[in-house]
């Protein structure tokens, strides 16, 4: 026993010590601190040595660079990007274990190159400040923004500064302006002319409006001669004092003198050109579109989660809906909608995916299409569907080609579908024979990681929304830039800097013919839930798209605490679900500008809720669609709705109160 | 007395040993989750449902996963992205997010290399057109990706040989066999898993002359697929020129530990293929159940368990014999992955299941030869990762 016990122990002690021979072998290198520039090129020479720090010769070496350099097998590092960075050296022992060593590698930024300042001022009026543009570069050519030029006059009492670059003129004169940093300077020369402006004069469009409608100056500068200045600066700001004590007045001003107030108040509105100012009061009264909104029926899903909507006239002359269904077991449901009071289901059809996350209808309401995604083939696609009869559903193709991926949204318009693909591209398939569909073309962005959510299609144009890259407006035979739906041209486009941009709605305005496209948001702050309540985030953007080459966000609509997801324009109504903010329905007629929800543009707001709901009493409101006259919205948590809005009461209609 | 205390402490000593709990992680494609199994030689159960993924409304399609060689990090793939899919790395101390890199499209299975420490990732890509995809090459203490390396049309499988210095995928839809220097990171081999078709140059054939008729008993026709019909198909117009559409369809490959063999998942061809590594060629067939999907092999190297995806099943073989000793009913009707226990005792099986089917684990006794027990988790069970035994 104590032989065996002796020979376990040197057993254990040879064990103990090839542990600690092996864990004291280590990589060395040369130099082990690395200093280069960009695009320069730094040798690194690894070895491995023993407990002795005798190098061991046979062992291999090899450099791995990161994103940011690359390294030959001999240690050559070539740099690319300045920063500090690591060389990974790595050298297998041979019996399944590896040494390592991770070499920092610091990467210089060039040196600074030239400042440039864009647009320099040939004259400034005394008593005004012009903002200045100031980009830096350095001899790489990269744009450097963690440094900052200052700016000094000769003659300083002419101009000033303050750190964020904007020039004040002081007074009259001609001074100098230098801007340096490390030792590179530019320089320009201003002249301040004394102000000409002697009188201002203001007027507006309307000297009352309600909140939200958009207030239209106009200023005049004239010189001592009485001469309508053209170039005269001016600067249009405002106050206002809420008629409502416990609230506070605000408002957007653009300096082209529209002006839009969201409280209810009296503004003034003030124009000043140097030391010169004028002002105009204007009067802001209630918008008061409220309307009441009466639930009017419902078709309750208890069992899983509801997607999209869609309704439609069906070729028997009744109303249908079909919804669809969420991380559950493929099922698309069809309703009979014609008596909203009634909603009914009549159909169902099951195919193999785990959502169907969108449902369409053709114009002629006889095909249905139906996005998959989770199919247990992996091979996701589209399912094309005879809706003829909406009480007997049938399965006419299903198609996949490319759609493997998933596709998340589809749209159908004359006779195509549009399919988004892996969150990537869409492609336009041709339905002419549902049983046949065929590929005509695809539409992809070119941008690193591009990405997209939804597509939708109107008077021949997609507007496709693609996340950070924003909406794409293409060309599918409307004929504005020559496209077809075999030859997709793209011809404008938006993006905000959020990058959460997840559907399109085109809008033309009834009221002013303004071309809007409304973009909204999809944002989960604090993730999804499953299976208990949850709160979105993100909201409807506005742009102006009348000048398509020069789109214009002009205006929002955010409800506080809540998210937008999907949504319908008719005449000038907007209907928004805005996921547990529940249906929201919204005045945009007019010219748009600023917070609609602020201005009181909302008009009535409704929330699903039940207590037999998949997640119950728990609103999460996915779509809406107005269809002859009823607002009918499904809720990822109930199933589908609908509502109506009772007319507006007459003005003199006496509201009791307590 | 002596006798019964001698019998107690074996009693006592036998529990100990049987008591061990094994820990494996599973992934619900569909249900963007991770769930982490726990089975202690007679219950499965899911300890801890760990929600995955950055988009809540879409699914991203978790697919595959792997444990650090040390038990401290486990990797996940999220198949789907903005296009590109993600690598993530998770603690399995706490089972939150360390680290992540944007890999290619559709990345999938993934292993890391002892002796390089380096993660290999294919890039399984099976959206659109079949073109050449990739393997990643990743830092797993960094999560930096360092290189791509272009292989075959969907590559999917990705293991390493056991000394860590190569590395093994195979191409689905191209049909062949890679194998890539894990340290110097390029493909060393490419091994064709199709036989060859039959090429006839009619052009020189001299058919004026007919004193010797052709003897059609010497044409080997069973090497004929007659049943499809491609060839009536025109593929001019669709752009897919080079394009190769296997008939083995490889889906998954596995080093043998011992010896110097590889075995290939022929998904297409109802057939498991062994490779010798020496002669780098096809050197036995083992026909299987329908739709081999994944294979691994047990640490001991005497045992192959094969998922028949279009079936339902798990095959397990002896790989000395060459038989299939069992094929067991999984619970659902798709039959995904595989982790075997590092004791040989357990092989846990990923079922996807249909629809709104949940997914499940089937733990199969490698001695006994039968399903002792299941747990079901999310949607669509796929990635399969062993973790740990513990006492």
């Amino acid at each position: 026993m104590k032989q065996m016990i002796k020979g376990f122990s040197w057993v254990l002690l040879l064990c103990s010590l090839h542990v600690i021979q092996a864990q004291e072998a280590q990589i060395k290198v040369d130099p082990e601190k690395l200093v280069v520039e960009v695009d320069g090129t730094v040798t690194i020479k690894a070895v491995v040595v023993d407990a002795d720090g005798k190098v061991m010769p046979d062992r291999v070496i090899r450099y791995f660079g990161r994103r940011a350099l690359t390294v030959d097998s001999l240690g050559n590092i070539t740099a690319h990007e300045p920063g500090l960075h690591q060389v990974i050296v790595i050298s297998p022992d041979g019996e399944g274990d590896f040494l390592r060593k991770d070499v920092d590698v610091e990467v210089k930024f060039p040196p600074l190159a030239k400042i440039e300042i864009k647009e320099i001022p040939q004259k400034v009026y005394a008593g005004s400040t012009i903002p200045l543009t100031i980009q830096i570069y350095d001899e790489k050519g990269f744009k450097r923004e963690d440094v900052k030029a200052k700016l000094m006059a000769a003659k300083s009492h002419i101009v000033g500064f303050d750190p964020y670059y904007n020039l004040t003129a002081l007074e009259t004169g001609t001074t100098q302006v230098t801007a340096s940093i490390e030792g590179i300077e530019t320089s320009f020369s201003v002249d301040v002319v004394p102000n000409p402006v002697v009188k201002l004069e203001l007027k507006s469009d309307k000297s009352e409006a309600r909140t939200g409608d958009v207030f239209h100056f106009e200023v005049k500068a004239y010189d001592k001669k009485g001469k309508v200045l053209a170039d005269a600066p001016l600067h249009y700001s405002f106050e206002g004092k809420s008629y409502d004590v416990s609230s506070t007045a605000s408002g957007v001003i653009k300096q082209d003198g529209r002006f839009v107030a969201d409280e209810p108040g009296l503004y003034a509105v003030a124009v000043s050109s140097g030391p010169h100012v004028t002002r105009m009061s204007v009067n802001v009264i209630p918008r008061d579109v409220s309307r009441e909104i009466e639930l009017v029926g419902k078709g309750l899903v208890s069992d899983k989660h509801t997607s999209d909507l869609w309704i439609w006239e069906g070729i028997d002359g009744k109303d249908y809906a079909v919804t669809g269904t969420w991380g559950a077991d493929g099922t698309a449901y069809f309703w009979d909608v014609t008596n909203p009071a009634s909603i009914t289901k009549v159909d169902s059809i099951q195919v193999d995916a785990r959502t169907v996350n969108d449902v369409k209808v053709s114009e002629d309401g006889k095909i249905c299409i139906l996005s998959r995604e989770g199919a247990s083939n992996r091979k996701n696609g589209i399912v094309i569907l005879d809706v003829s009869n909406p009480r007997d559903v049938q399965i006419i193709s299903t198609f996949t080609e490319n759609l493997t991926g998933g596709v998340h949204n589809l749209f159908i318009y004359q006779q195509h579908v549009y399919a988004l693909s892996d969150g990537q591209k869409y492609y336009i398939i041709s339905i002419e024979d549902p049983k046949n569909p065929s590929i005509v073309s695809k539409v992809e962005l070119e941008t690193p990681g591009h990405a997209i959510h939804d597509v939708w299609v109107e008077d021949g144009i997609a507007y496709s929304s693609n996340w950070s890259d924003g909406v794409q407006m293409v060309d599918v035979g409307n004929g504005i830039a020559g496209g077809s739906t075999t030859n997709p041209v793209q011809f404008a486009s938006y993006k905000y800097p959020s990058g959460a941009h997840h559907a399109t709605f085109p809008f033309t305005s009834p009221s002013t013919g303004k071309f809007y496209a409304v973009m909204g948001d999809e944002i989960f702050p604090h993730g999804l839930n499953m299976n208990g309540p949850n709160i979105a985030g993100g909201f409807l953007h506005f742009v102006d798209f009348t000048d398509l080459d020069n789109p214009d966000e002009v205006a929002r609509f955010q409800v506080p605490g809540a998210g937008s997801h999907n949504y319908w324009i008719d005449g000038e109504t907007l209907y928004v679900a805005f996921y547990n903010g529940g249906v929201r329905v919204v005045d945009i007629s007019g010219e748009l500008m600023g917070d609609l929800y602020k201005q009181g543009r909302e008009m009535a707001f409704i929330m699903p809720s039940d207590p037999e709901a998949y997640i119950p009493n728990s609103p999460f409101t996915w779509g809406a669609q107005l269809h002859k006259g009823h607002i009918f919205y499904s809720d990822w948590n109930s199933g589908l709705w609908a509502a109506k809005m009772n007319p507006p009461a007459p003005p003199e209609t006496k509201v009791e109160t307590d | 007395m002596k006798n019964y205390i001698i019998t107690v402490l074996f009693g006592l000593l036998a529990c100990t040993i049987n008591a061990q709990d094994y820990y494996v992680y599973v992934a619900a494609e569909s249900e963007d989750e991770v769930s982490l199994i726990k089975f202690d030689g007679k219950e499965a159960i899911s300890i801890k449902d760990i929600p995955v993924g950055v988009w809540p409304a879409e699914i991203e399609g978790p697919h595959g996963l792997t444990v650090s060689p040390d038990g401290k990090h486990w990797f996940l793939t999220l198949a789907h992205g903005n296009p590109f899919g993600t690598i993530y790395k998770f603690s399995t101390e706490t089972n939150q997010v360390v680290g992540q890199t944007t890999l290619g499209l559709f990345p999938a299975s993934m292993q890391i290399s002892t002796a390089t420490g380096l993660l290999y990732c294919v890039n399984f890509n099976l959206h659109g057109d079949m073109v050449p995809s990739t393997v990643s090459v990743v830092d797993p203490e960094t999560m930096t990706e360092l290189k791509r390396i272009t292989t075959g049309a969907m590559p999917h499988g990705s293991r390493i040989s056991p000394d860590g210095m190569r590395h093994y995928s195979v191409a689905m839809m191209s049909g062949e066999l890679f194998e890539i220097d894990a340290l110097n990171l390029n493909i060393k081999r490419v091994l064709t898993l199709d036989e060859p078709e039959m090429k006839m140059d009619h052009s020189k054939m001299d058919h004026s002359k007919k004193e010797e008729p052709m003897d059609h008993s010497k044409m080997d026709h069973s090497k004929m697929d007659h049943s499809k019909k491609e060839a009536s198909m025109d593929h001019s117009k669709m752009g897919h020129a080079g394009m190769k559409h296997s008939k083995v369809k490889p889906t998954w490959v596995i080093p043998h530990p011992e010896w110097n063999k590889v075995y290939v998942a022929g998904n297409g061809a109802n057939e498991v293929l062994e490779v010798d590594l020496e002669s780098w060629s096809v050197s036995n067939k083992f026909a299987t159940g329908k739709g081999p999907y994944n294979v691994e092999i047990t640490p001991d190297g005497k045992k192959m368990v094969v998922t028949y995806k279009s079936e339902g099943a798990t095959g397990i073989w002896d790989l000395e014999s060459g038989k299939e000793l069992a094929k067991i009913k999984n619970t659902r009707k798709v039959s995904h992955g595989i982790a075997i226990a590092p004791d040989n005792k357990y092989a846990f099986i990923s079922v996807e299941g249909i629809g709104g089917e949940p997914g499940t684990v089937d733990v199969l006794d490698l001695e006994s030869l039968t399903k002792v027990a299941s747990v079901n988790i999310g949607k669509q069970a796929g990635g399969i990762a062993f973790w740990k035994i513990e006492p």
